[in-house]
């Protein structure tokens, strides 16, 4: 396995108490493989993504517990020197935002060349050669010529390639695109979406992909984690997950996709809101909102119960779940 | 690493563009056609062909004129349309002029004085009259340019090199070194400037600018290192910050590369606004007996020699006083200008 998170727990100290983000979570990709980590905001698949990569704000994050393994090292047991050369050359992330994650007062340019003075002690002149050879290899038009501009010259898609040109760099073993697609327009969405995909199978690289949205993942994840309130709540092969989820929390957000076969119906919302960090309920986070909540979800917290087919199902109840 | 050309054509880029959204054809139109050597690549060949989305004509004219534009240029590109920046811009100009080659307008001795001529009004070859000690007042305070602006230009820059390293290296580790530096940046402000120039610049006994520029210096600082952590803190929360640390760049090179030219518009500004109190400081601190101290030439000494004799030689204090006061104005109303056009919520 390329990497292997293994019962992470990351908490926020704040002033008003201690917010649990990340309460346990395992999960694993392989090499070319996509894992898609499903979730709505707050559910904790952006502060595990940070922790893998080393940049969570601490203080106030810590990680409490737990390893993250990549190519069978222990990142959390490596110094931060070690780590800083793991980031970039082994692992990258894409950010959602990218014209907020490129420095305003550099050329593109010189920041995909900065990946290779950093890692690999180039001179700026072939930097910049490597520059445009990557931009080229994200279909960016004109790249040569491009090289100097600045990131408000490019629209919203060119410099969400840039980023992923960046990325890409080092060909890392493993990329993590936390929400790469959320600031698109739609059109635009799928395109660089397939970018990514093509270029992750052409490299094999293993990809994380973070994200809220259900239509996203269908296309070109393999294996999907939901995430709720800092766990994993289910996770499987992603056609299973969406022909017969088995959790409840799962089901209500397929149920909650616009369906053109539903046209005039009112569309399905999972009732009130997820909880606060700082006060998960007891037993099943998901007790509140579950239609299917029973005595034993307010006591007792579900492991992850292995489901067949590879799959695991945080939920006592999974087998109602998944046949009906 | 393969070179680009190992791509694949996409399946879905049959003629290049048209697979692009809206978006992406405005970048088509100002990005490729044929400029440079970039029609080797993928991307380069494609947007060379056919072209429904861009507007072919447009081609071809935009792209000389895409200047490259980036807060400096843009703040340039302000300043030069902006009066206010031009009229002192033109008055600095002449200061500095003036400062390094005074004789160029006054050949005479600024120390070369005939008591005889005590207090005469202008006369011809002395537009500004003489002094209590018969001394030229026209050659005086054009000499008199050099001190104001080596101490206001020397003292800016250590302020600004200080108060940015110190604030910016404490806004970026924070911790205990933040609180430290916070705390003795308040003991500093709480020194009155008057009150502290009597204390410490009444025992230097060297006659040079350097006591003077030194004093300014230490109790400057701290006001720059503030606007320095403050900005640093916000350029360290962005989110290009985070991305150069997930790719893997050291702290040194995340301060110096990313979060640096982000965060130094407030500092210049701060610090363009500053050279016109420190000179005027150096004045007043001159004209107490603590600055600088004669045989130097300065329009502080002047403005204090002449101060008693107001009634009967008014003549010797205006024209010292009506210089300082425009160089001031000149440094302020420059350092308005640059404000104005660093600050893009004002764009």
């Amino acid at each position: 396995m390329l990497l292997e998170v293994r019962d992470l727990h990351v908490e926020f100290r704040t002033r008003d108490g201690v917010a649990r983000a990340v309460n346990g979570v395992s999960y694993g990709v392989d090499a070319g493989e996509t894992l898609a980590v499903l979730g709505e905001s707050g559910s904790g698949k952006s502060v595990t993504a940070q922790a893998i990569m080393g940049i969570l704000d601490s203080p106030p994050g810590r990680i409490t517990g737990g390893e993250i393994l990549f190519q069978g090292r222990d990142l959390l047991k490596l110094k931060e020197e070690q780590r800083r050369r793991v980031r970039g050359a082994e692992m990258a992330m894409i950010f959602q935002d990218a014209l907020s994650a490129l420095n305003p007062v550099l050329p593109v340019g010189d920041q995909l060349g900065e990946m290779f003075v950093v890692h690999r002690g180039m001179s700026r002149k072939d930097a910049r050669t490597k520059a445009v050879e990557l931009m080229d290899r994200v279909r960016i038009p004109g790249a040569a010529a491009r090289v100097r501009d600045y990131p408000h010259q490019f629209s919203g898609g060119m410099r969400q390639r840039i980023m992923i040109a960046m990325a890409l760099a080092l060909e890392p073993a493993l990329i993590i695109a936390d929400e790469p697609t959320t600031a698109l327009d739609v059109t635009v969405q799928a395109q660089v979406m397939d970018l990514l995909a093509e270029l992750q199978r052409e490299l094999t690289m293993g990809l994380v992909l973070i994200t809220h949205d259900l239509g996203v993942v269908a296309d070109v994840a393999d294996r999907i984690a939901v995430m709720y309130a800092g766990r994993i709540v289910e996770s499987a092969p992603v056609h299973d997950l969406y022909k017969a989820p088995a959790h409840p929390y799962t089901r209500g957000l397929l149920d909650s996709i616009p369906r053109l076969d539903h046209k005039g119906r009112e569309l399905y919302a999972i009732k009130g809101l997820p909880p606060s960090l700082m006060d998960i309920p007891p037993g099943c986070a998901f007790h509140p909102r579950c239609t299917a909540a029973r005595d034993l979800c307010r006591t007792d917290v579900p492991p992850l119960h292995e489901v067949p087919g590879e799959r695991g199902s945080a939920c006592h109840f999974w087998k109602e779940c998944l046949h009906g | 690493m393969p070179e680009p050309q190992h791509l694949e054509p996409p399946p879905y880029v049959p003629g290049g563009t048209p697979e692009l959204g809206p978006a992406d054809a405005e970048v088509l139109r100002t990005g490729p056609g044929g400029r440079g050597p970039g029609g080797t690549g993928p991307g380069g060949t494609g947007a060379g062909g056919p072209d429904p989305t861009g507007g072919p004509s447009a081609v071809p004219s935009a792209a000389p004129e895409e200047r490259v534009r980036s807060l400096w240029s843009d703040a340039w590109h302000d300043l030069r349309r902006n009066p206010v920046f031009l009229v002192s811009a033109l008055v600095i100009l002449f200061l500095v002029l003036i400062a390094l080659w005074p004789q160029l307008i006054a050949p005479g001795n600024p120390l070369d004085c005939d008591l005889a001529k005590a207090q005469q009004g202008s006369g011809p070859g002395h537009p500004f009259g003489f002094n209590g000690q018969g001394c030229d007042v026209y050659t005086r305070t054009v000499h008199g340019a050099r001190t104001s602006v080596t101490v206001g230009v020397c003292a800016t820059l250590g302020v600004a090199v200080l108060g940015s390293v110190l604030g910016g290296l404490a806004g970026f580790f924070g911790g205990v070194w933040d609180a430290i530096l916070s705390r003795v940046t308040d003991v500093f402000f709480a020194i009155p400037v008057v009150l502290g120039g009597l204390v410490l610049l009444s025992v230097v006994t060297s006659s040079t600018v350097w006591p003077v520029i030194g004093f300014m210096v230490l109790l400057g600082w701290p006001q720059i290192s503030r606007i320095a952590r403050g900005s640093v803190i916000t350029a360290r929360q962005n989110d290009y910050v985070q991305a150069a640390r997930a790719l893997g760049a050291s702290p040194m090179r995340i301060l110096l590369r990313h979060i640096a030219p982000n965060a130094i518009a407030p500092v210049i500004v701060v610090a363009t606004i500053a050279l016109g109190t420190y000179i005027a400081l150096e004045a007043t601190l001159s004209y107490l007996g603590v600055g600088l101290k004669p045989p130097s030439v300065s329009w502080g000494i002047d403005i204090s020699a002449a101060s008693p004799y107001i009634r009967n030689a008014p003549h010797a204090l205006l024209w010292p006083s009506g210089a300082l006061a425009v160089t001031v104005l000149a440094f302020i109303m420059l350092g308005d200008a640059v404000r104005d056009a660093l600050d893009p919520k004002l764009r």
